[in-house]
This record gives structure tokens, C-alpha cells and sequence, in this order.
């Protein structure tokens, strides 16, 4: 499916509403490569849902070019548009008066597929998102948790196989232990499925979870930085950008490295060393390390001991990653991306 | 901006469904009542005047009569309220429903008997001033129900119903309506017993109904076809609002 990812540019983008002298967004111009999940971060008010919602045009452009996989979106019908963007939001959006199959049938039925395909599908995807169809299908919003809630919303936005993705907040309505899951399984699922994702958000560290790359929007959708979760952690452009990450820059780094980089085969284990896979971070490799254990192994995928980590690899590894980090912004070449650098290099701010 | 709607006031068990012993007590409060009248007029000596009002034939026709009124009136009602009430709820419209409000305000406030003679001034006596009447008096609660009913729904669900490709109109049938039908069908439920109780004007027009047996006892001064004319009133308004509650329940959608 990842082959079907288009491209979406903005260019010079800006909405400006009548009887209000500033715009609400001012003059916007990015790429988000096909295939990537791209985090419009920012405080309440900065116009990254005004910047998004002009996307699938639920909001018109005041002036600017958008183009989905090449396309020019503003000379289309808004509603033929929409059918082949996903959209979820925070207050999720499930129709109530409807089942659990019916609102994940919207889309399709409104594109006329045939009844068996429908049904067909509908299954498929709440098997997806991890909700049995035979308990969830046919029962009603209001009888599901929010979390559940927020799964059939995903649901919903897939149900058509759209290329596109806009999500609003999508998790910010759980609650923090709910919302962790559904930001570990989005992560998985947008993994296998490679959807050009556009998700707003204003928790950062949802962002660096998530966020292939992270767009840092200052007032009226200004992008003060756009760049890969590590690159903005380790090389933040200005003081704005600084006021998201914080001093914690050496722990957040934690959160977003995965085990294997402080794996060294020259670490050696001492009798009953704690395991962790490749899927661990270092986050999880240091919660270890400070709970007394003096090394901890890490394991690949097939079970085969890597090597061992202890601080001072972990310390190595935070290291190493922020030195690459560096020059990767420099030179406009993302460290952790095989995305067309030219679709990148004129929307990236230099350092 | 709008008047305080007619809320559903169902009484429901927490599985949503309505409390069975309430449907079941209005039919049985009727019928004691209506036995009650039966056999109290029984005992009564009726002298002719009275005979002539109080047997079978007089009493159907007058009550067949009164619930033919209600329902077309109530008919003509929802055909005017309801397309009126979504008109005003669109978004380029919304400036006009303070202005369609008050117009279906002064309908009611405006004495209908007041409306009775005045329209026979200009029109003839008969059915059609009654119903034009009853129609002005019993607009409001089905127009004020319909737009709060489409104005209470979360302004989220709507942009979820656009943004995931709906137009205009599937929104409006899909998802604005569906919603409003609990708050749209109280609104109903009151405009009809409002038309029962107005109905009984429509003597005065002569176009019928139990308002006939109720002013030939008050003008003859024979208390038992009063008291038999304002009990079949209260009676069919009773019978009206629990046909009403059985609607609400049973055109309410699930889920909600």
C-alpha cells in the first residue's frame, strides 16, 4: 500500500477572514513526503488546524497552491476531495445514532461499493485497529469506551483506503494511560499501512512518539522548525523551538532511541541480566539500568544477543545521536529518512 | 436566542427503554375515567334537550369531528413547521430564525378565539377559518423544537459528517435530522394537545368538534353534557399525548 503514498505540498498558503487584518495563516510553503507522518505541533491559536483543515478544504484558502500527489486540490470538488482524505478528530466524531459498522460504512457507501465489500471491510478494519467485529460491529458509540471510541475513528478515516490522512488531536480527548496505547499501536499500524499522515497536535512528546518529521509552528502557522524528531531535539533552530523541548533534550533522546544503538558486544553480561528487544528504547534500557542492574541485554528480533548496554553506552549512543543529528540539518539531509531530499531541502529552515 | 424547547420528558429505564407501567396507565386512567362518565350520565334522568345531545350517534360524529380537525391541523402544522424550522437552522439563514420565532410567537399569544372572529370577517364560517386558527396557534412549538433540535446538535459531529465527504444534504438527512427527532417529536407531541384544546373553539366557527356539546350545556344550562363534553376533551388530549409518547418512542433512533 506504502507504493499508493502521494506527496501533499503547501505553497504559500494563507487564510486571512474577513474583518480580522492579521491572517490566521500566513503565507505556509512545506512538503510532507509520501508515506510520512508529519506532527503540526504548536500552542492553541498558532493555525495548525486552520493550516490542516484547508487540506480537505473544510476551510478555503484564501490564496496558495495545495497539491495532493501532484494535483492541484483547490480546482476539485471539495466533497469528492474529502472522500479521499481520512479525518479524524478529537471529539472523534461518531455519528451516534449509528452502529459501530455504519460509521466505519460512511465513506463506502457514499462511493457506492457493493454490500459484500462493505461488510468485508468493515471487518477488516476493526480487526485492525484491534476491536473484535463480532462483539463491536453492531453495537452503538455510546456503548464503547472513549478508547474504543477513538479506534473506530481510525477505523472510520481508513475505510476507504484514503492516501491521505489529516488528524486533529485524534488522542487528545483519553486518558494518559489509554492514549499511550493508541499512540504505540498508531505508530505500528501507520508502519505496515505508510499513509501521507498530517497530524496537529500541541503535546510534544506525542510528536517525537509519532512524528516522522515534526513541523514547530509559531504564530499564524509560522514553521519555525521542520525536521526529524532527533534533529529537532538535538539541534532545536531557535529559542521558540527551545520553549518545546526544553532542558530535558538528553532525556526525551532517550524516549525516541531505539535499544540496539547503546548495544555493544563488549558489554558483558553478569548472570541474570534483563532482556529487551530492538522495540525497546533507551528510555527503557536507563529505567533498567537505574532500577540496579549493572548491564542489560539487548535482544534482536530473532532472540540473538546483540550485546550488552550499561551507562556508558547509553551515554555513547545519546552522544553519537545528536552528533549526527548536527550536520544532517546542515547539509538538508535527513539522518533517518529516505525521502526525496529535493522535496525537502526548499521547505527546511536552516539552523 | 430561542424560546426554551419542549424537552422529551419520556420517563426511560436505564436501558433507555420507556417505563412500560407509564404506557400502560394512561390507556387505564381513560378508560376508568370514560366508565366513570358512562354510568354517572346512566343514573342521571335526562330530560329531551339532554337526550338529544347525549346519545351515540351525536357524541361520534362530534368526536370523530374533533380528532379530524386535530390531525389535519396538526398535519398542516408539521408540513409548514418543520421545512420552515430547517430553512432557518441553514447556516446563511440563521439571522432569520429570531424573526421566524417571533412571527410563530405572536401565533401564539394572539387570542385564538380573537383569530376566529377576525378571520370570519373576512372569510365565510366554516372548517377552513377553523383550521387556519389552529395552525397559527400551534405553529410554535414544532418550529421552536425543530430549530433547537438542529441547533443542539454538536457542531463536531456536523464538520465530522463534511469532513469525511458528506454534501449539504446527506448531512442534513444523515445526521442533522436523525438527531433531532427526540427534541423535534416533543415539540410535535405538545402541538397536538394545544390543537385538541383550540379544536374545541371551532364551534364558534361552526365547524364542529366536542366545543358543540360543551356550548350547548353551558348555553342550556344542563350539566351533564358539561361535564360529558369537557371529560371527552380531556380525554382525547390524554389519548393524543399518549399516542404521541409511543411515536417519540418508537421513531427515536437507536443508539442515542
Amino acid at each position: 500500500m506504502a507504493d499508493t503514498a502521494v506527496t501533499i505540498e503547501l505553497e504559500h498558503l494563507t487564510k486571512t477572514y474577513a474583518g480580522v487584518a492579521a491572517p490566521a495563516v500566513d503565507d505556509v510553503s512545506m512538503t510532507i513526503p509520501a508515506g510520512e507522518l508529519v506532527v503540526f505541533l504548536g500552542p492553541s491559536g498558532c493555525g495548525k488546524t486552520t493550516t490542516m483543515k484547508m487540506i480537505n478544504r473544510l476551510i478555503e484558502p484564501t490564496s496558495g497552491v495545495i497539491r495532493i500527489g501532484g494535483e492541484d486540490v483547490l480546482g476539485t470538488d471539495p466533497v469528492e476531495l474529502r472522500r479521499r482524505i481520512g479525518y479524524v478528530i478529537q471529539s472523534i466524531g461518531l455519528f451516534p445514532h449509528m452502529t459501530i459498522a455504519d460509521n466505519i460504512a460512511s465513506v463506502p457507501k457514499m462511493l457506492g461499493w457493493p454490500k459484500a465489500r462493505i461488510t468485508g471491510r468493515v471487518e477488516e478494519l476493526l480487526t485492525l485497529v484491534g476491536l473484535d467485529p463480532a462483539t463491536f460491529a453492531r453495537r452503538f458509540p455510546r456503548q464503547l469506551s472513549g478508547g474504543q471510541q477513538q479506534r473506530v475513528g481510525v477505523a472510520r478515516a481508513l475505510a476507504a483506503d484514503p492516501p491521505v490522512l489529516l488528524m486533529d488531536e485524534p488522542f487528545g480527548a483519553t486518558d494518559p494511560i489509554t492514549r499511550l496505547r493508541l499512540q504505540r499501536e498508531f505508530r505500528r499500524l501507520q508502519q505496515d499501512l505508510g499513509k501521507t499522515v498530517i497530524f496537529v497536535t500541541h503535546d510534544f512528546d506525542e510528536a517525537l512518539v509519532l512524528g516522522d518529521r515534526i513541523a514547530v509552528l509559531a504564530e499564524r502557522s509560522r514553521i519555525a522548525q521542520y525536521a526529524a524528531p532527533l534533529a529537532l531535539l538535538a539541534n532545536p533552530a531557535d529559542d521558540y523551538v527551545r520553549s518545546f523541548t526544553g532542558n530535558s533534550t538528553h532525556v526525551r533522546l532517550l524516549g525516541i532511541l531505539t535499544a540496539d544503538t547503546a548495544a555493544d558486544p563488549g558489554v558483558i553480561g553478569h548472570g541474570a541480566e534483563p532482556e529487551l528487544t530492538t522495540a525497546a528504547t533507551l528510555r527503557d534500557v536507563t529505567e533498567l539500568l537505574l532500577a540496579g542492574h549493572a548491564t542489560v541485554a539487548v535482544l534482536d528480533q530473532t532472540g540473538t544477543r546483540l550485546g550488552g548496554a550499561d551507562f556508558t553506552t547509553v551515554r555513547r549512543a545519546v552522544a553519537a545521536a545528536q552528533a549526527q543529528a548536527r550536520p544532517a540539518e546542515e547539509t538538508d539531509a535527513d539522518a533517518d529518512s529516505d525521502a526525496d531530499a529535493d522535496s525537502v531541502s526548499d521547505t527546511e529552515i536552516p539552523a | 436566542m430561542t424560546a426554551y424547547a419542549d424537552m422529551p420528558k419520556v420517563h426511560r429505564d436505564r436501558k433507555g427503554r420507556v417505563n412500560p407501567n407509564r404506557l400502560v396507565l394512561t390507556p387505564v386512567l381513560i378508560a376508568a375515567a370514560l366508565t366513570v362518565l358512562y354510568l354517572w350520565v346512566h343514573s342521571q334522568t335526562l330530560d329531551s334537550i339532554e337526550q338529544r345531545t347525549l346519545n351515540r350517534a351525536y357524541l361520534q360524529t362530534a368526536v370523530l369531528q374533533h380528532l379530524k380537525l386535530t390531525f389535519e391541523a396538526t398535519a398542516l402544522i408539521l408540513a409548514i413547521a418543520i421545512p420552515l424550522g430547517i430553512a432557518v437552522s441553514r447556516p446563511r439563514a440563521r439571522h432569520i430564525a429570531p424573526v421566524a420565532l417571533g412571527v410563530a410567537n405572536v401565533g401564539q399569544a394572539f387570542p385564538a378565539i380573537g383569530l376566529l372572529v377576525l378571520l370570519t370577517t373576512k372569510l365565510d364560517v366554516g372548517v377552513k377559518v377553523a383550521m387556519i386558527s389552529i395552525v397559527a396557534y400551534g405553529v410554535l412549538p414544532v418550529l421552536r423544537n425543530t430549530i433547537v433540535g438542529l441547533q443542539q446538535i454538536d457542531p463536531a459531529l456536523t464538520e465530522a459528517a463534511r469532513g469525511i465527504g458528506m454534501r449539504p444534504r446527506q448531512v442534513l438527512w444523515k445526521i442533522e435530522l436523525p438527531l433531532a427527532v427526540p427534541v423535534l417529536l416533543a415539540g410535535v407531541r405538545t402541538t397536538l394537545v394545544l390543537a385538541v384544546g383550540v379544536t374545541t373553539l371551532a364551534t364558534f366557527v361552526n365547524a364542529g368538534g366536542l366545543g358543540d356539546i360543551i356550548v350547548n350545556g353551558l348555553k342550556l344550562n344542563r350539566l351533564p353534557v358539561q361535564i360529558t363534553g369537557a371529560v371527552l376533551v380531556m380525554c382525547i388530549a390524554y389519548f393524543v399525548d399518549w399516542l404521541a409518547r409511543i411515536a417519540e418512542d418508537a421513531l427515536k433512533p437507536r443508539g442515542l
